[in-house]
Formats: C-alpha cells, structure tokens, sequence
C-alpha cells in the first residue's frame, strides 16, 4: 500500500494529508475561546436544577412557596410550567420530560429548577422547596429487572423491557455443528462516564416575541433543536440553538436536549432575563448519559485450524432510568460482530432494560469496546486451547476490503491485515509474545468500525460556502468541533478544492438560524459524511471562478489548477490569476455571488432495524493494537509500557489530528479497562468526584517513545480524498489488548471491568489462569 | 456577618479594587468579577487542574483559593501570556504540537507548564509528567502535551543567553 | 444530592501572628474554623459537614511558616509549612529523606503549594500521607492558646477519625522532630489505583535505628495510613524487629504482626480483605527500603532537584 508521501505527490495536494495545528488551537491556549459557561449577558440570572434524592417514588406534592419569597429569587418551575409532551430520539422510546411530572425514577432526576440573581442565592432557593415523595420499591439490576415480580419502571413497558434487538446471518446452530472447537463465557463491563472536562452548561434567552435562544456546547445542535421543539410544544421555526467551543463531548449529554436546556429557556420566560445554567462536576456524573454496563454472553464456534464457524452473543445491557439513545445502543454491538472477523453465522439477542439508575446511552464508539472486549478476550482464550498464536488467528480471520458480511456490509477497503503487521513487527510481539519474564506481558487486538451509521431518521449532511472578495472562505455545516478537528478537516478539504490554504477558510460554529441542517457530530460519521459535504460545496463554488477564469485564460476548465491561492493552466503556474482577482471578476462582472452549496447523504439503499441486515455505513475503518503491561504481582497493579497503534481510516487528511484522535481514543478506552468505573449502591453514586471517578492522567500513559502509531492508507473512494473515519475505532480493541496482555503477563484472565489491582491480585492468588 | 468585604488583587499586574464576599473563591471573582475567563470552572475540588494559576509564581488550583487570602500577592492567569499579539512561546508549542484538542483543560496546562520551566528550565520527560499530574486531559493528548512542553523549553533556553 | 455546594457564608478573620490566633480561637471556640491550605477544609465546608460561623485564615501568619534546626539538631516545622516547601528544604531532604518524598508525593504540584503540615495534622484523617513517617520519626506537636502552649507526642494527638486532641481554643503551632540518629534510615510506601495524585488506598512508614555493627536494629517504627481510624503505629511488629538484624524470615514475622495489628475496613474505595494484602506487601517494602538506606545511611534523595518525588527513584524499573 502507498505511503502518505506518494498519496500526496501523487494526487498533487497542497493541503490535504499535510500536519497542521487545529485552527482553533490559537484561541484556545490564550483563553480566549468561549466556552458555554463564559458566556455573559447582562442582568443574567444562575439556574440550579432539584434533584431527586430517591432512586424511585412518585411526586405527590412540590411546594415552591418559600423558595419563591427567598430574597434574590426570580423563579421557581416545576413540571407543570411545560407542556406535559415527551421528548426523545425514536418515536417509539420517548420517555423523557423537562421536568419530572408525577414519578422519579433516579437520584438525580430533574424535579423542579429556580432562577436567582446569583448561585448562592439560587442553591439556597433549592433547600426551601418542599417535595412529598411515596417512595417506591426500586430495582437496579438489569437481569433482576426482567423478572415477572420486578419494579416496574413505565406502565407502558412489560418486564422493563426497554428494548430489544434479535437478528441471525447464516445458521449459529448448524454453524457449532460444523465446528471443532466451542467456547462460551460471560464477560461483564461497568458503567463508565463520558468525563468531558467541561460540564454541561447553557445560557436560554425566551423573548416576547416568543424567539427561544440557547445557548449551549452542544456537539449535535440540530438534535437538542428538534428536542427543545418537541418537548416546548413550539414549532421549531421559533427556537434557535447556538453552539459555543465544546470543551469535550464523546457524545452523551452534549448530543442531545437536557433537562437544564429547557429549564434555561423556561425559567427566561417567566423571568424576562437570560439564564445561565452549569451543572457541578457531580451532577455531571450522577445523572443519566453513560456507556451502557453489558452484561455479555459469547458462544463462538472454530475450526481446529482457528477458523471462526459461529459466534452467538447475548447481551443485557443496564439502560437505567430513559431511553436516551438505547434502542440503537442495543441493535449496534450486533452489528459490531461482523468486524473485524469473517464469522460465516453471527446470532444476537439483546435486551437493553430499564432500571433506576441514571440513563445509559451512546459514548465514544458507542457499544463497540464492550463487543470487542469480549471478543478479543475470548479469541485469545481460544487460540491458547488450540495452540495458535493470537496473531496467526486473527490474520486468519480478518476480512479483506471488497468483501461482502453476511449482514450486508460492503468493505471496499479494510486495511486490517496491513495493520496487525504493522503493530506485530513494531512491538517485537514474535520475541515477546510467551517470552517476557512472569509479570510482563503483551497483548493484541483487532477491530473494525463504522464511519457514521445510517441509521438516524436524518443522516444527510451539507455544507454552504461563500468565496469572499479577498479569496478568503466561509465555510458553514452543521457539524460541529468538539475537539476532534472536524473545524480544520472541513476547513482543509475547502481548501484543497478552492485552492486557498488552510488558515484562509473561516469555519463558522453552528447556529440553527443560518448553518445547514445536519445530524451533527457522532457515529464518526463527521469526517465521511460532512466532509463529502463540504467537499461538494467547494466544487460548486469554484465552477464560477473555472468558468471565468477559463474565459481568461483560454483553456479548458478541466486544465486549471486552483492552488496557493491562485488560479493556473496545467504545468504552467505563470500562466495564471489571483483567486481573489477570478472572485471579484464572478462577483463584481457577473454579479454573481461565489457561493456553493453541497450535500451528501449514502443513499436509501434498505437496512433492517428489525432483521439487522444492509450497509449500514459508506465506509468502514479497520484498527490493530499491540500493548505491553507490566504487573506488579504482590498489588496487582498495572502499568502500560507500551503502546502499538495502526489505524486504517481511508486516508489521513491531516496526520498529526489523525494521531490526536487515536491516542484519545486509545486513552479513552484504557480508562475504562483500567481504572473507571461509575460506582453504585442502591442506586446512588458513590463516587460523583473526579478525586473518584478516576479517568487516566499523564502518568498512566506510557512515555512518548513507548508509544507508536501508524496509518494504513487504502483510499477509500466512499470518503472525502478516500478518508474514513479516525476518532473512535482506534479505541474499539484498546480494553481487549490490556486484558490480554495482563493474562500474558500473570496467567490472570480478567473477565470483569475495571482490571483493578484488587481484581489482578485475587485472581492471581487462586490461579485463575 | 459582612456579606461583602474590600479586596484588592494584583492580577496580571493589575490591581483591582473589589468588593465580594469572604467566601467567593479566587476562581469565580476572576471570571465573574474581572471577566478572566480563561481559568475554567471543572471540577472545583482540585483534581482536574483546569483553573490553574501561579500565585507569586507557583501554580494553585483557583477553586480551592479563596479570593480574600490571594490580597498582596501577584496572580498570574493564561490571560497575562503572551505579549503584544505574540504568542508565549509555551502556547505556540501547544499549537504547533497538537497539544490541543477540546482545549478545555488547555489554559490550566499551559499556565502549570510556565511553573515548571521557571523553575526547571531544562526538564525530563519525567519532571513534565510529574509537573503536571495534576491536569486531567479527556481528550487523552498527554503525549502531545509532553512534547509540546518539552519542545517550549527548549525554545526558551535557546532563547536565553 | 449535590455533594459538593457552594461555600457557606462565613466571616473572615486574619491573624497576623500566633497570639492574635489564639485570641480568635479563644473568643469564638467551636463556632470558628483555622483555615490552612484549605484542600481539605474548604471541601468539608462545600459538603456542609462543617459549618464554621468564623473562618480564621493562616496563609498570612509568617510566624507558622518556618523550617529550622535547634541547636541540639532536632527539627521544627511552622504548621503552616506547605508540603511544597517542606520536600523542598535542604533540611528535611539531607536528614528526613523519606519526609520530603512523603511530602513531594502527596498530591498534584498544585496541591502541594497549598496543603500545608498542620493542615494535614488537623483534619484527623487516617488517608493522609504526613501522619505515618511522622510518627515513624516519634513527632510532637506544639498546641498553643490563650491559655499557654503545651507539647503532645503525635501519637497522642489523633483521637479517632477526624478527631484530634487540639481543643477548640488552641492552634497546632510546630511540629518537632527529634535529632536525626546516625544509623537511620525512613522509608514512606504507598499505594494507589493510578500512578499518582490519588487517595490512598494504604500506605506504611518505617523507620529503623541500626548498632553501630550496621547489623542490629536498635529501634524501629512502623505506621501505616488507611489502616485503622486514626494513623496508625504495629507496636508488634517493631517490637519483633528490635534487638535482631533483617532477614527474611524476620520480615515475614513482622508482616504477619503488623497485619494483625492493622485494622483496615472495607468501603466502596477498597475492601478490607485487599486492604490487608496490600499492608503485608507495603510493610515489606518500606521495611526494606528503610534497611537499605540506614545501612548506607546516605540521604534518600537529591538535594537541588525541584521535586524529591519518589517515582524518579522507581522509574528506571517502571518504564
């Protein structure tokens, strides 16, 4: 396969494939980038939300009287200032309110909000107003909750039963039949948060003409503008979202409308003001938005020869308290069994249920690193009992690009094979693998991934250009940044069409009054699916500028080059025009605003939700991961020496992001492997503390020569200049790899997450290898 | 009790006269008295870092500072870096090294990383992760936030004679 | 919900010196708080558990924030020391090594430049780090009031969890450390879930006073952090160890001893069951780390480096 050098020589990009810093970087290490709570508008009043301290109980009574006269006080709401509609994603699993109405079904859920003149006054406000619950028997085990005599959650829902996904491709049955070799194990993994540094916050501004403004980080602006609309009961022309810097998202809280969100804009109605509101760092890790705990079954069938027959996995994923996003959180890690490997019969059954713990939803590769972890746990297994090396098994299996699942997915590239090498040769896996000294220990993992799911009621992208008179380019989507550099890909890829340089391209943060419609950031579908957007827009723009500046020049359009700012015949980079001289030619002659407009969606071809089969995404990215732990045998704790990274994401349209994002993927998912976990007894948080929830710090990565990455370039033609996605399937195999090489190192086969030290230990001092 | 007390705070070598409360923090009278912003509001315990600022040259986490006991000293907040439209040379090694991506913890590593070199101008790999252990990174850009540091002290010292 | 509120109303006061301290305390009793670092105090506060009426700030007493030898060698340190001046001290790193690592590794840098040693004395946790080497090291505290200024062995000083002997007219002034022995040597072990800045899960202190054959222990002590309600000293353990040289069967016994004597529970942090294997690897550690350096009776650590953390000395082996 080509290297990036000759990707970028031989189709002749000037922008494309090049490193170069996030475009928002500059404002960000000066300060000066706006985030949502830095926002200030004067006579801004501070909102705090009620919670409920009960896991389940119905609200007989909410008496805001006292808090109502407290001095400072501008508003108290309650459920019964909104309409009583439901909001949601799917039509069929809304449950949420803006306020709880008559039940609460966690600690944490909204119960009433207040506006006051500033936070001491609006927290104390919170302590006055007087709520009678009938606290109700809860449950908060997912298998527990599906038992005939459990606390039901909604009436409407039998056996908490929140959603269900069950599909088969080929035979499982005939497929154990065939095989040599059956291995079933239960793998289980816990709640983990998203932890974005950046708690949620928002300013709503609700004006007499009855415009509602918010202000917000939101990562999918258009989601919470459909939401807001739905669960207001106005019609959406009358809300306007406007997106801020993002400090983080992984999606969650951010994707979608909360609770704070409509009780900003309420509380701005009857109070005649803005209203700020910003959730403590506890409130942002007890309440609902988090990766779903699975409980996994895995049954897989091979060959003597490790050839993978069948693999049949039941899950039951604890939902909590909403729907959220859950009805395709249980339908994906389906769907995630088709990759990496080449299983001829896949079965899944699912449930997801709901229980009264806070809400689980989608975060980073939503479901993905809980399949692959007990995937790639369970491969290994098997490779041991049939004596195969882990690499051999898996390069036996892996797809090729050109390939066609059984589930319907077309893989026209999977740069999978390229990848395992890749991290093989690099980590010496052949002098290490079986020979480090007991303690150490190495371990891989394979993955493949979706570059953005079509399956969202609109999953179309756009973009809107506008050349201006200076050469200069606005760019506008939907999209948003949250640090992934979606701002700089899309700018680039502008840019690259246009002719202009990076930095040349201004990229506009949202606002659900001008940008185009678009689902937003998520699924990995940003780089894909806008960025073929933006790339469309950018050739509609420049088709004035080649019809004039072809006029000018003489040639045929197809022999002009746009580059550096310039326009140029072919192999003649004198005989050209400045691209602002061709600008103000198309607007000032012509009268014609340079301006394009471009969309791109994948096409209707069928997927069914019901039977899970169709291409449910243009482009599929393919990942391989080798790490070397060192375990301390006498306190089980583990330390990551090094770090093997290939990623094949099409192509890299800018290396040194591409490396951002596998690196936090990569660090995303060694956090849950090893040390998060949302701790839980009878429903309440335990540890709602970054001093608790412990995401990984600079000492937990290895250092930085310990750490290499590497990029398999296939091209895929589905992407913007062949790129698929980069930001989450990196981090797909990362947990695998880690309990793998933990059980190389000490024999020790960790089937729970977190691999604490506690669990290293004690499974080291019963043998369990 | 006194609900507002006179304070005076040098912040990045300006002095302001306020009038607070004795319990506001350090961090909420920077951004919701001076409009400095820059320190973020996280996690408000001392476990993130993100409203890092040095306070007479060491690095302190403003949420667990109380404005009135910061009176008499020099505060130094990302918003007194760089000088006439010229980056510090510590943010320009952020950017050129993506060290940054949601840049949310971003203020409170660069103003930490200023500390370290002040007093370490020539810092290991090791002296970098240790100096700031305290900075949590969601994002997971702790390698490039290593080299960017690393890279800014060796600008420095070449800068210096 | 909301574990963590805005601060609570208070009125501030600012001592100037110790005696203006005492004063406030004297005239306000229960109803104020001393204000150190404020890591810990101001955290207390935000969860509501205390309330003070008075908050009595320290940060700006320079008469508590000191680090002297006396003349007959043994050590004072002002309670308002931050634990980023004491792993600084040339002092404290030539003869209480493993006093300044303790102190270097106690949490972020950031952290360091505010926790102070009085501040981690007072608050009468059993997790914080300072208690144990100290104890290892037979540590007074200096209380002083209105009333006059009394001196209470350390071991003395913590009552149970987050309780203290210092009544609510004194002020914990200094904390004196006798004269550094000339075949010593301190080691401070611990343990956490990530590679730093988090609680501790457990933690063990020794220090051991060897003859002058470099052989024999003459005196050992050994406390342990997170073990008990209050920090605690395995008198068993130092006792076995006393008289003998360190084998490995004499560490043995004194692990065994020393897990005995703890009394580690279980919460949702840890539980006991882990809590106790970890006592028996960390005792072996800081037992040996501390036999190894009274033998060589050399200091533990650089003297011009910024920080005295401990991982500089374990990272050739990490990573």
């Amino acid at each position: 396969m080509p290297t990036l050098e000759e990707v970028i020589k031989k189709e002749g990009y000037s922008v494309i494939g090049h490193p170069v810093p996030k475009q928002d970087a500059w404002v960000k290490v000066t300060g000066e980038a706006k985030f949502a709570d830095d926002l200030y508008f004067p006579g801004m009043l501070y909102g705090k939300l009620l919670r409920s301290p009960h896991p389940h109980a119905k609200i007989l009574h909410i008496d805001t009287s006292r808090a109502e006269k407290l001095a400072g006080v501008r508003q108290v709401i309650t459920a019964k200032d909104f309409p009583g509609v439901k909001y949601g994603n799917f039509a069929h699993t809304r449950d949420y309110l803006p306020l709880a109405a008559d039940r609460v079904r966690y600690i944490g859920e909204e119960v009433a909000a207040v506006a006051a003149v500033d936070l001491d006054t609006a927290e104390e406000a919170l302590d006055l107003i007087e709520v009678e619950y009938e606290v109700l028997p809860a449950v908060f085990d997912s298998e527990e909750a599906m038992q005939p005599d459990a606390p039901q959650l909604y009436d409407h829902v039998a056996n908490n039963v929140a959603a269900e996904s069950h599909f088969e491709f080929g035979d499982v049955e005939k497929g154990f039949a065939e095989s040599d070799h059956v291995r079933e194990d239960t793998f289980e993994t816990q709640p983990m948060k998203h932890a974005m540094l950046e708690p949620h916050a928002c300013v709503g501004l609700w004006e007499v003409t009855g415009d509602v403004t918010l202000w917000s980080c939101k990562s999918s602006p258009y989601v919470v503008w459909r939401h807001l609309a739905m669960g207001l009961d106005i019609d959406p022309g009358k809300i306007r979202v406007v997106q801020t810097y993002i400090g983080g998202s992984f999606s969650g809280g951010k994707q979608e409308a909360m609770p704070m969100d409509f009780c900003a804009v309420m509380l701005s109605k009857k109070a005649g003001r803005t209203v700020k509101i910003v959730h403590n760092m506890d409130e942002v890790l007890t309440i609902g938005h988090m990766r779903h705990p699975m409980k996994l079954w895995l049954k897989t069938g091979v060959k003597k020869d490790g050839t993978l027959i069948a693999q049949h996995c039941k899950i039951v994923a604890n939902g909590g308290a909403h729907s959220s996003i859950g009805q395709l959180s249980i339908f994906l890690p389906g769907l995630g069994l088709n990759l990496p490997y080449r299983v001829p019969n896949v079965k899944f059954d699912a449930y997801r249920t709901y229980t009264n713990n806070g809400f689980a939803g989608a975060l980073r590769s939503h479901t993905q690193p809980q399949i692959c972890f007990a995937r790639e746990s369970q491969l290994e297994m098997i490779a041991e009992e049939l004596e195969l090396d882990p690499v051999d098994i898996r390069l036996k299996n892996v797809r090729q690009g050109g390939e066609v699942t059984p589930s319907g997915f077309r893989l026209e590239t999977f740069g999978i094979t390229e990848g395992i090498e890749k991290v093989v040769s690099a980590s010496g896996w052949r002098e290490k693998y079986k020979k480090l000294p007991r303690g150490r220990g190495i371990g891989m993992a394979a993955s493949g991934m979706i570059s953005g799911a079509r399956l969202m009621s609109h999953s179309a992208s756009s973009a809107e250009i506008r050349v201006r008179e200076d050469g200069t380019v606005t760019l506008m989507t939907g999209s948003t940044d949250a640090g992934q550099g979606a701002d700089t890909v899309l700018s680039m890829i502008a840019a690259e069409v246009l002719g202009v340089r990076t930095e040349d391209v201004l990229y506009a943060m949202v606002d659900s009054n001008v940008t185009p419609l678009d689902p937003g950031t998520f699924s990995s579908r940003v780089t894909l699916w806008t960025g073929n957007a933006v790339k469309r827009a950018a050739e509609d723009a420049r088709k004035p500028l080649e019809e004039v500046a072809s006029k000018k020049l003489q040639v045929d359009s197809k022999d002009l080059v746009f580059r550096d700012r310039r326009v140029f015949v072919r192999n003649q980079p004198g005989k050209g025009l400045d691209l602002a001289q061709v600008v103000r030619m198309v607007q000032n002659r012509l009268g014609h605003p340079v301006v394009g407009r471009g969309s791109y969606s994948s096409g209707d071809d069928p997927i069914a939700v019901r039977g899970g089969h169709g291409n449910v995404s243009p482009a599929y990215s393919a990942s391989a991961v080798v790490v070397e732990v060192e375990v301390d045998l006498e306190t089980g704790l583990v330390t990551l020496v090094g770090v093997w990274a290939a990623s094949d994401c099409g192509f890299p349209l800018n290396p040194m992001l591409v490396a951002g994002q596998a690196m936090g993927a990569f660090t995303m998912s060694m956090g849950q492997a090893l040390y998060e976990n949302l701790i839980r007894i009878d429903g309440k948080v335990m540890n709602a503390s970054f001093r608790d929830y412990k995401i990984p710090l600079i000492l937990d990565l290895p250092k930085v020569e310990n750490v290499k990455l590497f990029d398999v370039i296939t091209q895929d033609s589905n992407g913007p200049f062949g790129a698929k996605e980069a930001g989450q399937g990196p981090g797909d195999g990362v947990i695998g790899a880690i309990a793998n090489a933990v059980c190389n190192a000490t024999g020790a086969r960790i089937k729970s997450l977190p691999i604490s030290p506690d669990r290293v230990l004690f499974a080291l001092q019963k043998g369990s290898a | 009790m006194k609900n507002r007390v006179a304070v005076s705070l040098k912040v990045n070598g300006e002095l302001f006269e306020l009038f607070i409360p004795p319990w506001q923090l350090l961090l909420d009278c920077l951004r919701d008295d001076l409009g400095l912003t820059g320190a973020k509001r996280c996690c408000i315990e001392g476990q993130c870092g993100a409203c890092t600022v040095l306070i007479d040259g060491m690095p302190v986490n403003a949420c667990l500072y109380l404005a009135i006991e910061a009176q008499g000293k020099e505060i130094l907040t990302i918003e007194g870096f760089g000088k006439n439209g010229e980056l510090h040379p510590i943010q320009r090694a952020f950017v050129e090294r993506g060290a940054v991506q949601c840049g949310f913890c971003t203020p409170g590593l660069v103003v930490a990383t200023k500390a370290l070199l002040d007093s370490t101008p020539k810092p290991s790999e090791d002296d970098v992760r240790i100096a700031l252990s305290g900075h949590l990174c969601r994002c997971g850009c702790y390698g490039q936030i290593t080299d960017a540091v690393l890279e800014a002290a060796q600008v420095m010292t070449q800068k210096a004679p | 919900m909301s574990y963590l509120r805005r601060l609570p109303k208070f009125e501030y006061l600012a001592p100037r010196n110790v005696t203006e301290a005492c004063e406030y305390v004297a005239k306000y009793g229960s109803e104020a708080k001393l204000l150190a670092g404020g890591t810990d105090l101001l955290l207390i506060m935000r969860r509501r558990e205390l309330v003070p009426r008075y908050v009595i700030g320290l940060k700006n007493v320079p008469e508590l924030d000191f680090i002297r030898l006396n003349e007959d060698g043994s050590l004072v340190i002002g309670a308002m020391s931050t634990c980023w001046a004491i792993q600084r001290s040339p002092i404290i790193r030539q003869r209480y090594g493993f006093l300044a690592e303790t102190a270097a590794d106690i949490g972020s840098v950031e952290n360091l430049h505010v926790s102070t040693i009085g501040g981690n004395l007072c608050g009468g946790l059993p997790c914080v780090d300072l208690p144990a080497p100290l104890l290892t090291l037979a540590a007074k505290v200096k209380l002083a009031s209105t009333r006059g200024e009394r001196i209470v062995p350390l071991e003395t000083f913590f009552l149970g969890y987050e309780k203290t002997a210092l009544a609510p007219d004194e002020v914990l002034s200094e904390i004196l450390v006798p004269p550094e022995v000339l075949k010593g040597g301190g080691a401070y072990i611990k343990f956490h879930d990530r590679h730093m800045i988090d609680i501790t899960t457990t933690g063990v202190g020794a220090y051991l006073t060897l003859a002058s054959d470099g052989q024999t222990i003459t005196d050992a002590k050994i406390a342990l952090t997170t073990s008990a309600p209050v920090p605690l000293r395995v008198k068993g353990a130092e006792t076995a160890l006393r008289g003998r040289a360190l084998t490995d069967k004499l560490l043995e016994e004194a692990i065994e001893l020393a897990a005995q004597e703890a009394l580690p529970r279980s919460s949702w942090r840890s539980n006991k069951e882990f809590r106790l294997e970890l006592i028996r690897t960390l005792v072996k550690r800081a037992l040996r780390q501390a036999w190894l350096r009274a033998k060589e009776a050399t200091p533990p650590v650089s003297s011009d480096h910024w920080l005295v953390h401990p991982i500089y000395s374990q990272i050739g082996g990490m990573h």
